[in-house]
């Protein structure tokens, strides 16, 4: 069964163009110049329940912007999304209920506030009761091993903790998709293993189908079986990542890095 | 319901650290105060006097009351956060929680501006007290009435302000507008009662935010009757229906328009 179904997706930016200097600054106002960006240009996948996927491509690629489409906070220019069997553009409030997201690199916790205290808050935000809130935090302590600093506040737990709340946090609701927006970035090499685990259990304990992009090649080898590559808003490969690893000889980061070059493109 | 409430606590815990930032933010509050209660006192030679309908006990607590209206509900979320959410398209990661964010930025300001709020009104009722004794008149009866429209007053403010910010999806910076509607309502209606201004001016201002959001709740207190009451009572109503609307329809057609680029 199929979670996310994307077809011929497209989405343009409208980007304002401006000469250099004063006089272009000048010139801008009195005749704004605007050129267009393919940011993601007519992709088309799917992804079935359970699947670990990682989504990557180089930055400016069009990774973060196909997650905002499909958790419906960017409507797309042109083309079908069907998340969960929702139109994210038209029902984000209701898909909202069925995914969880994760952006490594924005906080979506309260710094001021403990991560328990968090979690009673996104609980309540996705309308759960108090006792359902409770126990599903009782889980999610034990599973993610959060007994030691979940009564300290958000902003004085290390980047790793913080992660792992951050993970915690959007999966209160207990969501089918899990989006992760590189989660290990800034990580050390072990809270990156101990993060990987984690969303290994999840996906194999709860069955939360994972959507990740990430930069890091350790996320995709030791994740995911499937891998789609994008660059310039295109879909370049939609492939095994086992397939991936066995073209050749070389390690999985070079054989990525060649494919981007191969596009001609920055890396 | 539940959801929001749950915002306006999370965000009223949050602030409880921020109490040392509360009694700074006092000091400039004191200054005008005790700048305008100066003047006033200088002006009304005679005790007895009466200055556009006002005697000195109703002037020093109308603009204490404006002050404390003015200066206790003043709020950053309200105006640089949205507007820098938009900018930045941080806003990204507040709409795709299954709530209005409109609704959560209400909350959140709530929650913000409760304890600055009873603190400047305590603060500002033994200033009051102080320098003209109580207000002449004032029953106890009148309290909950006088909160309703206070509360409602600080609402329609924050839909004004959020409109304002909203306008960000369009414009680069929309901190102009918010300046002019802050100097707005600081000199028609908070420094000065309505009545101090022309005839012609008097009225265009009955019909304007003023009215809402600092003059008729000041004045009911100075003066409270059951039927100015009900007047401001039902404005206020009017124009929360259709500044709400206009909100949401603004804020609806803005993020349509949202270009969010990169992680």
């Amino acid at each position: 069964m199929n979670v996310i179904e994307v077809k011929d997706l497209k989405k343009q930016f409208k980007v304002k163009e401006k000469e250099k200097g004063i006089k272009g600054s000048l010139k801008s106002i009195l005749k704004p110049k605007y050129k267009e960006i393919n940011a993601v240009n007519n992709i088309s996948f799917e992804i079935e329940k359970g699947e670990m996927l990682a989504f990557i491509g180089p930055n400016g690629a069009g990774k973060s912007t196909t997650i905002k489409m499909l958790t419906g906070i960017l409507y797309p220019t042109s083309g079908e999304i069907n998340v969960m069997g929702l139109n994210p553009s038209k029902f984000r409030k209701k898909l909202a209920y069925k995914i969880g997201t994760v952006f490594g690199q924005k906080e979506q916790l309260w710094t001021h506030l403990t991560p328990y205290d968090n979690f009673k808050f996104f609980g309540a935000i996705y309308d759960l009761k108090d006792s359902e809130i409770e126990t599903r935090i009782e889980e999610l302590k034990k599973t993610f091993d959060l007994d030691e600093f979940i009564n300290t506040p958000v902003r004085n737990l290390s980047l790793g903790q913080r992660i792992r709340c951050e993970i915690v946090a959007s999966l209160i609701h207990k969501p089918d998709i899990l989006f992760l927006d590189e989660p290990t970035i800034g990580l050390d090499p072990v809270v990156k293993q101990n993060i990987r685990k984690l969303i290994k259990k999840m996906n194999k304990e709860l069955g939360t189908t994972i959507f990740l992009t990430s930069h890091d090649v350790g996320d995709i080898e030791k994740l995911c079986k499937r891998v789609i590559i994008i660059n310039h808003g295109k879909m370049i490969l939609d492939d095994l990542v086992e397939n991936l690893k066995y073209s050749s000889k070389k390690p999985l980061e070079d054989i990525i890095a060649e494919i981007y070059e191969d596009n001609k493109l920055e890396v | 319901m539940r959801k929001y409430l749950y915002i306006y606590k999370a965000t009223l815990i949050e602030n409880l650290q921020y109490i040392s930032n509360i009694i700074l933010g006092m000091i400039s509050f004191f200054v005008t105060i005790f700048v305008f209660l100066n003047l006033w006192d200088y002006m009304y030679a005679d005790s007895s006097e009466l200055i556009n309908g006002y005697n000195i006990n109703q002037m020093v607590w109308y603009v204490l009351i404006g002050e404390i209206l003015w200066y206790g509900t003043r709020n950053k979320t309200l105006t640089n956060e949205i507007s820098n959410d938009i900018k930045s398209g941080n806003i990204a990661y507040n709409i795709n929680k299954p709530y209005n964010y409109v609704f959560y930025i209400i909350s959140k300001h709530f929650g913000e501006i409760t304890i600055k709020f009873i603190t400047f009104i305590l603060i500002g009722s033994v200033i009051g007290r102080i320098f003209v004794g109580k207000i002449i008149g004032f029953s106890l009866v009148s309290i909950p009435f006088i909160m309703i429209v206070v509360l409602l007053g600080v609402f329609i403010n924050s839909i004004i302000r959020i409109a304002i910010s909203v306008i960000s999806f369009w414009i680069e910076d929309s901190n102009p507008f918010h300046w002019v509607y802050d100097k707005f309502i600081l000199i028609f209606g908070t420094i000065f009662p309505i009545e101090m201004f022309p005839k012609i001016l008097q009225s265009a201002m009955i019909f304007s935010p003023i009215f809402v959001v600092n003059y008729g709740p000041a004045k009911l207190i100075i003066n409270f009757t059951f039927e100015k009451f009900i007047q401001i009572f039902i404005v206020q109503i009017i124009y929360i229906v259709i500044l709400v609307l206009l909100l949401l329809l603004l804020y609806n057609k803005g993020v349509r328009k949202l270009n969010v680029n990169g992680g």
